[in-house]
């Protein structure tokens, strides 16, 4: 009981400080998934920097070879094709997938009859996974599958082939499914900007007489500024991390013609198990990505301010 | 336990599912490779775990079967986890190293066993072997570390051939030949038919099917102990007794089933079934997925002799199990892994899976039939038995040929090029 009592005047003396102390509660909201986020996520990324620092196997200790592993990219050829492949990628998936995303959404926009059937079967390929979608289009692409039939009832025998197993058009068969869905992702977040016009500036620019053309060019295209950096973000980061679609279809074959720097990073990792090498790989497509969106974000806000 | 082949099949088929959302990120690598001690392992009390990648159904249930009779006997009991086989394989390292590991697992003995066993994380079970009573030195052989433990158990293996359908060949009048002039023979004609006549189911997931090739073209032209050298790092692959290996290939090559690096291995056996393709060399397993009623009408013949000088080698891939060095169930492990080399255990697992395979205990029977009998004497007969190339090489070596091998069948003009990648690919590998 005396020490309560001899207590009580501390604490009422802090009461005023106290009422400018962070309640427990509010600490405890952003400290644990803090600490959660540190665990899981930056604490592993940077194991995974320090791993590429080294040579490991995954089951004896790691031996420390400093940059040795990114030296190693420069005289390999599988991750120079790697690399291109990557580019050409980034370039036909994001630029396809943009472009005609963008052309449906516009398409689309207009409230007609029916309009909402065609929105929802270009949508329909984002809600399944990409795996099962790969594996329709396996079965699509083989020997005597669909798409050669096609082929062949068009006459056009002497197009026939074996996609996935030809370096030449592997890497292409493999973009055609993962376009078949990102356009309709894409559309929708398109559709949503396009949502967000004011229509009475297409009245306006209908009133000075502005074709369909111009009223794109200089109303729809400046207004849709914010998703365009959504957009490019998306597809920047999706076609860096793009690796399901590639790996069910040809795990990167055949020899290597279809390789992603990801299918590279997990072939390396889990099937060649040269961990501090695959870390190395995983540390090069974190810088890309990060690069790029960082250096465009900060000049897309630097614009806009 | 059961073929690896299917087992191995199950893994690649898999392989994506595992990959899923394995994606770009260093966090995902980092947290993957360092959560070595994280595993989910369920520790029954005195029960053994048997940690299995034999994820087809009928292997699944054989090796149930297995543990079952095993807790029946009264002592010790074993609980099967069931994991798929690319997910085992990948995780195969951190159950290794964990503080608190599965028991047992289901393994092939070869370079990665005796890898694991150097780095002391391998159960020694020396005194099992002791009551191991007539298993032959080859299996004694293959279990060991290299360095004088025994540290695997076999308990079933099962061989290679080119498998074709009796009727079909009846049908097309050609008999199996017994020489490698009379196999371009029997391709030619078969050719002339308008049938494709090696099927071959190197697309898809299955790449390594077309392993098989090399293997036995390498041990019937080099020699098995050349073979297994070449697989462990002590040759190279663009040597010149490696490029000859390529010549007989090349003379095949035109007989191949062109679609064969675009379909997957199931598929080669579904075309050989309804007889577009004449024959696949293949192992065992692939009978798991023929139809009941083509099961008798299975028969194969063994790949032909190419020198007679070299002492003749088969594949025979073995398959088995082996136990963690800091499992604390020492004394149960044993007494599993008794049972399981034990004939009656054998039968009893063969009884339940898809029969094909051979038990390796000599005193326990296999199914009996024409064809096992057959296989049986082959591997009996044979001087030298390899596993495959992965399980004389590694896991981590099946990619490098899978590109180069593939390589060859679309491009055999660039042959020298091809065996300098692969050497490249391979000391990668083998420095790492």
């Amino acid at each position: 009981m005396a020490v309560l009592t001899a207590e009580r005047p501390k604490t009422a003396a802090r009461a005023p400080k106290r009422r400018r102390r962070v309640s427990p509660v509010l600490l405890a909201f952003v400290l644990v998934p803090l600490l959660v986020e540190g665990f899981w996520v930056f604490w592993p990324a940077l194991q995974g920097f320090y791993l590429a620092l080294t040579n490991w196997d995954g089951v004896s200790a790691p031996a420390f070879v400093g940059f040795g592993n990114f030296a190693e990219m420069f005289s390999d050829d599988i991750f120079k094709t790697a690399a291109l492949d990557t580019v050409i990628w980034l370039v036909l998936f994001g630029g396809l997938s943009a472009a005609g995303g963008l052309a449906l959404a516009t398409l689309l926009q207009r409230e007609r009859r029916g309009v909402g059937f065609y929105r929802a079967a270009l949508f329909t390929p984002v809600v399944f996974s990409l795996v099962a979608t790969s594996l329709i289009w396996q079965v699509i692409y083989q020997p005597d599958g669909v798409f050669n039939k096609v082929l062949g009832a068009l006459g056009l025998e002497s197009w026939q082939h074996s996609w996935l197993a030809d370096p030449k058009t592997a890497l292409y068969a493999v973009l055609v499914p993962a376009l078949w869905r990102q356009v309709g992702y894409v559309m929708v977040l398109y559709l949503a900007g396009l949502k967000g016009i004011d229509p009475a500036l297409y009245e306006a620019a209908k009133l000075d007489g502005a074709t369909a053309w111009q009223q794109f060019r200089n109303v729809t295209w400046p207004q849709l500024r914010s998703v365009n950096s959504v957009v490019l973000s998306v597809i920047i980061i999706d076609s860096l991390r793009s690796f399901d679609v590639v790996w069910s279809m040809t795990k990167g074959g055949p020899y290597h013609s279809s390789e992603l720097l990801s299918t590279y990073m997990y072939a390396t990792a889990f099937q060649s198990l040269r961990l501090g090498y695959a870390s190395a790989l995983a540390v090069v497509i974190f810088v890309l990505a990060f690069g790029v969106i960082v250096t465009y974000l900060v000049r897309a806000f630097r614009e806009d301010s | 336990m059961t073929s690896a082949g299917l087992s191995r099949r199950r893994f690649l088929r898999n392989a994506s599912l595992a990959g899923l959302g394995a994606i770009g990120s260093s966090s995902f690598l980092a947290a993957c490779a360092t959560s070595a001690s994280n595993g989910p392992v369920k520790q029954a009390a005195g029960a053994v775990t048997v940690q299995s990648n034999l994820s087809s159904p009928e292997a699944k249930k054989a090796i149930e079967a297995l543990a079952k009779a095993f807790g029946e006997k009264g002592g010790a009991t074993a609980t099967v986890n069931t994991v798929a086989s690319e997910t085992f394989r990948t995780q195969l390292p951190s159950y290794l190293t964990a503080a608190n590991p599965p028991d047992t697992y289901t393994w092939y003995p070869g370079s990665l066993l005796s890898g694991y066993a150097r780095k002391g994380l391998l159960l020694d079970i020396g005194d099992v072997w002791q009551t191991m009573d007539g298993y032959s030195a080859a299996f004694r052989a293959l279990s060991g570390d290299g360095a004088g433990h025994q540290v695997f158990v076999p308990t079933s293996y099962y061989w290679w051939g080119f498998f074709y359908r009796k009727s079909n060949f009846a049908k097309w009048g050609v008999q199996p030949p017994t020489n490698w002039t009379e196999f371009l023979a029997l391709c030619e004609t078969l050719k002339g038919k308008g049938i494709a006549p090696i099927g071959l189911g190197a697309g898809g997931n299955t790449p390594w099917t077309a392993s098989a090739w090399f293997d036995y073209l390498n041990i019937r032209i080099n020699g098995a102990p050349f073979h297994r050298e070449l697989l462990a790092g002590k040759q190279r692959f663009d040597d010149p007794r490696v490029k000859k290996v390529f010549d007989p290939w090349r003379q095949a090559l035109p007989y191949f089933d062109p679609n064969g690096t675009a379909i997957a291995f199931q598929d080669a056996t579904t075309v050989l079934l309804q007889g577009r393709t004449g024959m696949v060399l293949t192992g065992t397993f692939f009978a798991d997925a023929a139809p009941k009623d083509a099961l008798g009408d299975l028969d194969f013949f063994q790949f032909p002799i190419l020198d007679p000088a070299v002492p003749v080698a088969e594949e025979g891939p073995t398959d088995g199990f082996f136990a963690s060095a800091r499992t604390p169930h020492v004394a149960e492990v044993k007494e599993w892994f008794s049972y399981v080399a034990t004939a009656e255990a054998q039968e009893l697992y063969i009884k339940n899976s898809s029969g094909t395979v051979l038990p390796t205990n000599p005193s326990a029977k296999d199914t009996g039939t024409p064809l096992v009998q057959k296989g049986r004497k082959m591997l009996a007969d044979a001087k030298e038995i390899t596993q495959f190339f992965n399980r004389d090489s590694s896991d981590a070596l099946q990619p490098t040929a899978d590109a180069a091998l593939i390589r060859f069948i679309q491009k055999p003009n660039e042959l020298d090029s091809i065996l300098a990648d692969w050497q490249t690919a391979a000391q990668k590998v083998w420095q790492s």
